[in-house]
């Protein structure tokens, strides 16, 4: 067996209809992944290798890579989860965790100053203090 | 039109229009970031936070220990049951002594004496708070627990509440500065691919640290150093860079395990009896401390191991071996039973960690190796943040000198809020005198800068650029270094520097989520970041807690110097400047 594996992200970027995008993983050497196979990496490592070598414009958030802060939560094989702690395996599906918060492919509107929050995608006007 | 008073949001306008200002701007929303933010409010500040990605779903915070450091006297005033012999003088000395008297004294003591006040507002505040009874490096239990999420949570939701406002997905680039003082902050808003000048009175850098330059971190990916870089461009120093905290047994392999410091917190950590092997089997610790062993300190432990490597005693991932093999299964079947950090089904954090310990249990040892945990050295304060930059504050793990050559365990916790509360506090006073912020005078020239990487039809991939940097530090500012090498990263870098970041490009022409042009961000700020961390590791040449020359005999200068990096034209010059000992002096 080589140990490539084959994933399907649901794409979707701007007014596009989202679709089901297939994508080969090659085995983790070849991807310059330290594990022996991909049940060893993650499905954030997945992403950013696919971002780094095949889909420049894959978007994807990341950053305690250890389940605590939940920036990387996404529909995994049909379960929100984060994707910095699921094992990547072959022919799993990868989604945004709500198609009404999506923003862009597999991040979601996640703010929690929502309220708070000014600039073009925040409140766009001025906001009453207490 | 909105016209906002000195309380609310100052006179908003329109976006990115130059006529905006806040009085506070607060870069980056960890606890220090926060703090910050709330204490400004409370001086009647406008406060804006701005964050690189979701507040309260990035930064450090969320993933620390959750220890913050505190006097025993301290505690008993706040009515905890504790040993009220400890007192802030001892927490002083110990956390001077620990650090290898490279500490800046004034900002220890600011910490010591500061930060029983910040813990009952947060006690009030309801945060649910755990007494330490004992605390590894202290010579007492001193201090407290909050966890690390319920301690974003708490600083969140407290400076919703106090009325600051956000700006998330915005990545800091530069500052904006007129006739020397800063006066707003340039950057990429990351959802739509604008760039933006949001202008201040004053700014606080709150970015954390530059542990995201290395490979094998415990740290998030964010911490690249962008606000030690932007404080640089704006006239700040640096101060002792080539200080940098690693966590010794961290995990090196499988890669989605990478990083985790559970081996530690399951071994030496806890105290309990595993031994740390080179490849022949040796307990090589038995040559730094036979005494303590694998019970040493931690940055003891950490330069050790990675003396295993350097020298080829290493396990084959590159690390060193940690073994449990020599005791009972029992003892790490009924671990669970006395820990606090584990529950019997071997969760931990995100993880399921039971294929690990069924390894361990098979007589297997774990492979680990230090991994970068926290920057000890970063931005250079006074005790109220000030840079010395006229409008320009900085607090948190960004800065550098608290904790001089070592750190011990819940002085970050402690530093987060007191410098938090100082650099709020320093702000928003600097900031009613000051006059309303003109057009920052380098603006066209920031703008062009950021812009550059979407710019240019093709180039270098900007990610390529950032596994060179990640592999240089790796190498070159290990736990244990070498002049040679050194020498060598300075040399790339400088090649990176000057072939590399005018050649970074995008790949793609979609302005938002373009994560290519964060990376070339990020680049550009880690840059001079690791530059200013390999200046002052070639001119320490000899070993100093944190920072240990392979090549040196251990041989002490004669006058304890701190590294200081500051900017003059393209260039990041390097001076020493001896450390003063105001508190306590090293025994002659």
């Amino acid at each position: 067996m080589s140990g490539a594996v084959t994933i399907h992200i649901r794409l979707r970027r701007d007014e596009d209809a989202a679709r089901l995008t297939t994508f080969e993983l090659p085995e983790p050497s070849v991807a310059g992944i330290s594990a022996e196979s991909w049940s060893g990496a993650s499905v954030s490592t997945a992403l950013q290798y696919l971002q780094r070598a095949v889909d420049p414009g894959l978007a994807y958030s990341l950053s305690c890579r250890r389940g605590l802060c939940d920036t990387c939560a996404m529909r995994i094989d049909g379960v929100v989860t984060t994707a910095c702690t699921v094992p990547v395996h072959d022919g799993m599906v990868i989604e945004p965790a709500k198609p009404g918060i999506f923003l862009r492919d597999t991040i979601v509107e996640l703010s929690l100053v929502r309220k708070a929050r000014i600039g073009p995608e925040g409140q766009q006007g001025p906001v009453a203090h207490d | 039109m909105f016209r906002g008073t000195r309380q609310g949001l100052g006179c908003f306008v329109g976006w990115g229009s130059l006529m905006d200002h806040w009085d506070v701007i607060v870069i980056g929303a960890g606890g220090a970031g926060l703090t910050a933010a709330r204490h400004a409010r409370a001086e009647g500040a406008s406060v804006l936070v701005i964050n690189k990605s979701f507040v309260g779903r990035s930064g450090a915070t969320i993933t620390s220990g959750g220890g913050i450091s505190v006097a025993g006297e301290t505690l008993v005033k706040l009515g905890y049951d504790v040993d009220g012999g400890d007192t802030e003088e001892n927490f002083i000395h110990d956390t001077i002594r620990s650090g290898h008297f490279l500490n800046d004294q004034r900002l220890v003591e600011s910490m010591v004496v500061g930060v029983g006040e910040e813990v009952s507002y947060l006690r009030d505040k309801g945060v649910r708070i755990g007494v330490t009874k004992k605390a590894p490096g202290h010579s007492s239990g001193r201090g407290i627990h909050i966890t690390g999420p319920d301690m974003q949570r708490a600083v969140t939701s407290i400076a919703v509440k106090a009325g600051v406002r956000f700006r998330e997905d915005f990545q800091s680039a530069g500052l904006l500065t007129h006739d020397g003082a800063v006066v707003g902050v340039a950057g990429l808003d990351r959802r739509t691919g604008e760039v933006e000048a949001i202008h201040g009175r004053t700014v606080i850098l709150a970015t954390g640290g530059t542990t995201s330059n290395w490979r094998l971190r415990t740290a998030p990916e964010e911490l690249t150093g962008d606000g030690h870089a932007m404080a640089l461009a704006a006239g700040a120093e640096l101060i002792d860079m080539e200080m940098l905290q690693f966590l010794p047994c961290c995990l090196v392999a499988p890669e989605i395990w990478r990083g985790l410091q559970f081996p530690w917190t399951i071994g030496p950590q806890a105290g309990v009896r595993a031994w740390l092997l080179n490849k022949y089997g040796e307990r090589f610790l038995a040559r730094w401390d036979p005494e303590r062993m694998e019970l040493a300190t931690r940055d003891v432990v950490a330069a050790a191991s990675a003396t295993e490597v350097l020298e080829g005693r290493g396990s084959p991932s590159g690390g060193v071996y940690l073994s449990w093999a020599h005791l009972p299964r029992d003892v790490i079947d009924n671990f669970p039973r006395w820990s606090k950090s584990y529950s019997m089904d071997w969760r931990w954090q995100g993880f399921d960690m039971n294929p690990l310990i069924d390894r361990i249990r098979a007589g297997y040892a774990i492979e680990v190796a230090p991994a970068a945990h926290f920057s000890l050295g970063g931005i250079r304060i006074d005790v109220d943040g000030a840079t010395g930059v006229p409008g320009l504050y900085a607090c948190g793990e960004a800065t550098g000198a608290l904790h001089g050559g070592n750190r011990l365990s819940g002085n970050a916790g402690s530093q987060m809020l007191v410098q938090g509360r100082q650099a709020g506090l320093a702000a928003a006073r600097a900031a009613k005198s000051n006059t309303p912020p003109v057009t920052g005078q380098n603006w066209a020239e920031l703008k062009e800068t950021i812009e550059a990487p979407a710019r240019r039809d093709r180039g270098i991939v900007p990610l390529e650029v950032k596994q060179r940097l990640t592999g240089l530090a790796e190498t070159a500012l290990a736990p244990v270094r070498n002049g040679v090498m050194l020498g060598k990263a300075l040399e790339e870098l400088r090649d990176i520097a000057r072939n590399a970041l005018p050649e970074l490009a995008n790949r793609t022409s979609d302005p938002g989520y373009n994560r290519d042009w964060s990376d070339a961000l990020e680049c550009q700020a880690s840059v001079p970041v690791i530059e200013a961390a390999l200046l002052g590791a070639l001119n320490r040449t000899s070993s100093l807690g944190a920072h240990q020359r392979h090549d040196t005999t251990g041989s002490r200068p004669e006058r304890l110097t701190h590294s200081i990096t500051s900017r003059q034209g393209d260039e990041l010059v390097y001076k020493a400047e001896p450390v003063k000992f105001s508190l306590l002096a090293p025994a002659a």
